[in-house]
Order: structure tokens, then sequence, then C-alpha cells
């Protein structure tokens, strides 16, 4: 059998789980097995994408899933490769990331999994980004000191923020704005962060949506977090908004939710400093200089559309910040712009007509759009290394759910070609001496810096202090020269 | 009572990060033939194995014990879903209700039935015995050569 030799392109879960599946269904010694290899590449420094770059601080126990991405890189086949961005325009490179070329990494590898995630937040319209309007990813960028450093936002100076877009990811944001410092700083917060959350004047956070409370995002967990904040309360809903529709039946979740929106905040309304509100069937139409935030009001058409009333209103805030969601990289090769996202069947990559390209697949956002949380990210990265193995031992695994189909027809194309051989061990020339200068991380080093900043964090009584690039490549060449 | 989960989560934590990590030697088995019995069957209905198990285990380090793939992603905080199994009816009636936060992650399980659980949160007592606990549909167990699968 040729060995399987797989370049991932990105590390967010979706890699790890594809990984970790991987080698842990084709065993080291099997003498059945062909050789196994797999190499991931990040443009961050650090491993495992939203999971640290993303995830809220407060939720430390999601974080729990880099253990077993941990297990999965202590395995000899795998190699980790950060800073190096592949497949990419220059005007969207990450700072300090090596740009990498497609036609640079194909030659080393036979297989090649894109598992690049949705990194481009989708834009209102209405909103374009200014000095009141950010998106919501940058503000999670800054609390968690994502290497594209954005700026701190001026809470000092603003008492009313308003997120457009009902989803998790504007609760988070909400949460992070409206919990109180001292319970925020034993997490995974940095201190930077800390600094600008004490001096915050922010009093009440608008989360706006345009349709209802049975079709926003935002799932009940985060719901109830926001329900039993410690200094807020929820500005009560109109009852209207909460009477169950009579026609159709809710689901399990629905029901939930429009019980726990009835029930209010555990926080009695008027009893605190700080307040937040869900504005359900509102649509932004733009923003009167400086921060008044137009208003069209709207209902829900026969599809479960918003459509708008007629009635507008204006709201008086300080920052707006839009949360609608992701697509993938625009510059990356298997893009579809109609999708929004890489174009896969079972994923693999296919070309419009739905041929596939031999040994090339997507995982995660960047197959699937933007969507779902880490459970789901795990099982679609599950059934895309279930393929990968089932195209290479085509007839020989069992499977006790059902087999994706074969491939009918292939991409014969001279570009993107992967060998069918490789040598094991080699990667590309850039990478060898990226890593030869210290520029490219490798996961053993990645270790090092995870265990200082747990340590640097029990120093100041929380679960740990970030460092960012700068920070992290003087540690390790510290490291490296006591080591020497 | 549910032993407070900061104090699971911690026991599971340190399980997991010791660098020779094994999934073994978080549950003591009992004495054949003096435990209580717990079936895993796949999503197809057919049983994976029978194992023994004492009084307060729960589903999810059980199944690690004895190699079920079984995930638990957030090692037991209720936190993630993926140790969503589905429970023999005349069992399920039996255990305590869940608690608010089980729901709500049960909310986001693939394939939920109206006997779903959270495996990390199913501690056995003994009128439990016999209890069936059915990987979800979505859960895949794949082999290649019939080769077991090592953990990782
Ligand atoms: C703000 C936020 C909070 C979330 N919180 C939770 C939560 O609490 N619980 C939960 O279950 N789910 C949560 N989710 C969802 C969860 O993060 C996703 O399901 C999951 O991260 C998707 O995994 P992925 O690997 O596909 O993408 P990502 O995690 O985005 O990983 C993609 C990786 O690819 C890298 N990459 C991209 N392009 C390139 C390139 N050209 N070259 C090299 N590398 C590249 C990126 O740097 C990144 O590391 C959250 C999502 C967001 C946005
Ligand atoms: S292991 Fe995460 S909810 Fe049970």
């Amino acid at each position: 059998m040729p060995p399987i030799k797989l370049a991932i392109i990105g590390g967010g879960p979706s890699s790890f789980y594809v990984a970790s599946r991987l080698l842990s269904l084709l065993p080291r010694d099997g003498a059945q097995s062909s050789a196994l290899k797999v190499h991931v590449y990040d443009r961050l420094w650090a491993p495992h994408g939203l999971v640290r770059y993303g995830v809220a601080p407060d939720h430390p126990e999601v974080k729990n899933c880099t253990h077993k991405f941990d297990q999965a890189a202590q395995d000899p086949r795998f190699r980790f490769f950060g800073n190096v961005q592949v497949d990419t325009q220059s005007s969207s490179i990450v700072p300090n990331a090596m740009a990498l070329p497609l036609s640079s990494l194909l030659p080393h590898y036979t297989h090649l999994l894109f598992s690049t995630g949705g990194s481009v937040p989708i834009l209102h319209p209405a909103l374009p980004p200014s000095d009141h309007v950010v998106r919501a990813l940058s503000l999670v960028h800054w609390y968690t000191r994502h290497p594209s450093c954005p700026p701190a936002p001026p809470l000092d100076k603003i008492s009313h923020i308003t997120l457009i877009g009902q989803g998790n990811v504007s609760l988070d944001v909400a949460r992070m704005l409206l919990t109180s410092p001292s319970v925020l700083e034993k997490y995974d917060v940095p201190e930077s962060v800390l600094d600008v959350l004490r001096r915050s004047a922010v009093k009440h956070v608008s989360i706006v949506g345009r349709r209802g409370p049975l079709q926003a995002a935002f799932t009940v967990k985060e719901l109830r977090e926001m329900m039993n904040l410690g200094d807020a309360s929820m500005v009560p809903l109109d009852p209207a908004l909460l009477k169950p529709p009579s026609d159709a039946p809710l689901t399990r979740q629905q029901t939930r939710t429009l019980q726990l929106l009835q029930k209010g905040s555990a926080n009695k309304p008027g009893t605190t400093a700080k307040t937040w509100s869900l504005d359900f069937f509102r649509s932004p139409t733009g923003l009167v200089p400086p921060a008044q935030l137009m208003l069209t009001h709207t209902m829900l058409d026969s599809a479960a559309r918003a459509v708008p009333t007629g009635a507008t209103s204006r709201l008086d805030t300080d920052l707006v910040a839009t949360s609608l969601g992701y697509r993938s990289d625009p510059a990356q090769t298997f893009y579809d712009p109609a999708l929004g996202h890489l174009r896969t069947a079972s994923g693999r990559i296919i070309d419009a007509a739905g041929r596939v390209y031999r040994n090339v697949y997507a995982s995660g956002w960047a197959a699937m759009g933007a969507r779902g949380v880490l459970a789901s990210t795990m099982m679609d990265a599950y059934a895309v290394a279930d393929t990968i193995l089932a195209d290479h031992f085509p007839g020989r695994v069992e499977t006790m759910a059902v087999s994706p189909a074969a491939p009918h027809e292939f991409v014969e194309t001279q570009t993107h070609m992967l060998p069918e051989d490789a040598d094991l061990e080699s990667v590309p020339r850039e990478v060898a001496e990226g890593i030869e200068e210290g520029r490219v991380v490798e996961y053993g080093q990645w270790k090092a810096v995870d265990a200082e900043e747990v340590r640097r964090g029990e120093v100041r009584g929380k679960e740990r202090e970030r460092m960012d690039w700068n920070e992290a490549r003087a540690f390790l060449e510290a490291r490296t020269s006591k080591h020497a | 009572m549910p032993i407070p989960r900061p104090c699971r989560a911690e026991l599971l934590r340190r399980h997991f990060s010791g660098s020779a990590v094994t999934r073994h030697g978080d549950v003591t088995r009992p004495e054949p033939g003096t435990g209580i019995k717990l079936n895993f069957k796949d999503a197809k209905g057919q049983l994976i194995k029978t194992i023994e198990a004492n009084e307060g285990d729960d589903i999810l380090s059980l199944a690690h014990e004895h190699d079920i793939d079984l995930e638990g992603a957030c090692e037991g905080s209720v936190a993630c879903s993926t140790c969503h199994v589905i429970i023999s009816p005349e069992h399920y009636d039996l255990l305590p209700e869940p608690e608010d936060d089980e729901n709500d992650m049960l909310d986001m399980a693939f394939g939920l039935t109206d006997t779903s659980r959270l495996g990390c949160q199913v501690r056995l007592t003994r009128d439990l015995d016999g209890i069936t606990a059915t990987l979800p549909a979505a859960t895949r167990n794949m082999f290649v050569d019939g080769k077991k699968p090592t953990h990782h």
C-alpha cells in the first residue's frame, strides 16, 4: 500500500479531530496498514484555532478538548507547523506568518485536507466598519490576544453597546462586557484586557436581531448564562413576543428558550446598575453620526423571513459590533463564492461539475460553513477521516454506519496534482528554513509556551497568562540558548 | 446527588493530562459477577459489550475504561454533549431528572431521543442493573482490516 502523507491546512479542532481519528484507526504496528504521516500547518503560531482564539474565557471546560489534541500530537507520525499561511493572498496574511504557496506544499504530500475554518466576518451592508462600528470578532480577538492584534475598545468612554446578531458569539461578547472583572480575573483573560474591563463605563448592552425568540441562533445554555449574570439584569420583554404560536409545534429548544425568556433574569429588572436587552424584530438601516442606530421594525412572512412592518425607530448607542456569521477566506483555491466556503461532497473537494479532486479533502467550518458547536465539528471531522480511509482502502474498511459512496468521476488536471508517493519525512524548504530560524513553531515548542503561560497565570492566581508571538519567541529563544 | 462537578472535572483533568496517558484506572472494576451490568450497543442496536460496574460509576468513564468509542470532549463538565447516549426506557425512568445544564447540552446533541442522557452525568445504582446505553446514530465505529483502533 502506498503511504498516506497528509498535509492539513489549518490547526483548529476540525484538523485535530481528523488527525486524531486517522492516527488511532491506523495503528502504527499494523502489518496491513500503510505508513501514515500527518503534518498540520496553521497561519497562527499557536494551535487549536477557535478553541484558543474564540471560545470565551469563562468557558474553560470547553477547552478540555485540547487534551485529546495533545495526545494526537504526541504520536511520532504527527507534526505541527505554526506561523505558516498556505494558499492565500498577501492581503489576508496574518502578522508574522510566512506565506507558503500551494505549489510549494503539494510535491511533499500524497493527501491534502483543508481545515481552514471560516474566518472572514460577514459585514452588515448598512453598517460599514468605522470608529463606531466594529466586528464582534475583533472584540473576541482583543480578549483572546489573537495575533491580528485589534485595538482595545474604548470601554472607559462608552456606556451603551449594541450587538447586531443574536448568536452565541454575541452573547459571549455581552457576557464579557457585563461580567465583573473580579469574576473574570481568575480565567484565561489577559491582564491588558482586564485593565480595560476594570475601567469600563458600559451600562447597557443591546442585542439586536431581525427575527424573534424562536428564530434566534443562540443556544439555551448561553441564554441561561446571560440570565444568571451576577451584576446585570435583562430588560423585560413584551409578553406578546413570548406567546407560543398556535399553528406550529415548537422544538424542544424553542420551548425551553421561551420558558427561560418568560422567567427573565435572576436579578430582577431595576435592581442592577448594568442591564442588557434582546431587541427582537429590528433590522439596522444605518448609523446617524456619531452613533445613533436607525432600525426598521420587522415581522415574519409565511416563510419565516424578516420583512419590514413599515415602522422605524432610532437607538442611541456608543459602539455597534456586528456578529452576523463568517465565510471562508475567498482567496483560497477551492472557495465557492455562492456557498461562502469550499465546495465539497462527503468531505471530498469537488469542482463545479461535481468531479472529485483526487485525495483532496475539506473538513470543519471550511467545508460545512461557519455553524455548529465543537460536537458537530467533531462528528464531521470523524466522517471525513473515514472517507479518507475508505478511499485509500477501497473495500477493506468496515464501518458500522453508511460509508460514503465512491466518487464517480475525478478531475484530471496538471495543476493541483499530488504525487502518489512521497518522502515521508520531507517538508517544503521554506518550512525547514523557518524552523531553523525560529519563525515556524512546532508542537513541542507550543507545549513549552503553553506550560509557561499556565505557570505565569498561577503566579497571578489565574488559569493562564497568554503570550503574544513576540513574548513566545523571546521565551523560546531563551529556552534554546539555555539548553544549548 | 451527583458529585460536585469541579471536583470531577479536576479528577479527569489530572487523569488525562499525565504524560503516559491511559484511559484506564479511572474506575476500578468490580469482582466478576458482583457488579451492576451495563450493555453498550451501537447505533444499529447491536451489542458491543456488556460490562460490570460499581455503584456511582458514570457511563462516560465506564465507556473509556472498556474501550467503547464514546467521546467526552469536555471531560465530564457538561459543556460539550459529545457523550450523548440513549438509555433503555425502563431504566431511563429510574434516573433522577436531568438538571437544567444537562438539558441545555442535550438540546445540541445529535439524534436526540426521549430517553437521551449525557453519559458523563449518568451514575449507576443497583436498581439500574441491566441498563443499556446505545451510542447515537451519528457515532461511527470503524476499523481498517478489522483492526481495533488504539485510543488517542
Ligand atoms: C467566537 C466563537 C466562540 C465559540 N465558542 C464555542 C463554544 O464555547 N463551544 C463550542 O462548542 N463551540 C464554540 N464555537 C464553535 C467552534 O469554535 C467551531 O465549531 C470550531 O472551532 C470549528 O473548527 P474548525 O477547525 O473548522 O475551524 P477553526 O477553529 O476556525 O480553525 C481553523 C484554523 O485554520 C487556520 N487557517 C485558516 N486559514 C489558513 C491558511 N490559509 N493557512 C494556514 N492556516 C489557516 C486558522 O488560523 C485556524 O487556526 C465558537 C465559535 C466562535 C467563532
Ligand atoms: S463529556 Fe462533555 S457533556 Fe459529557
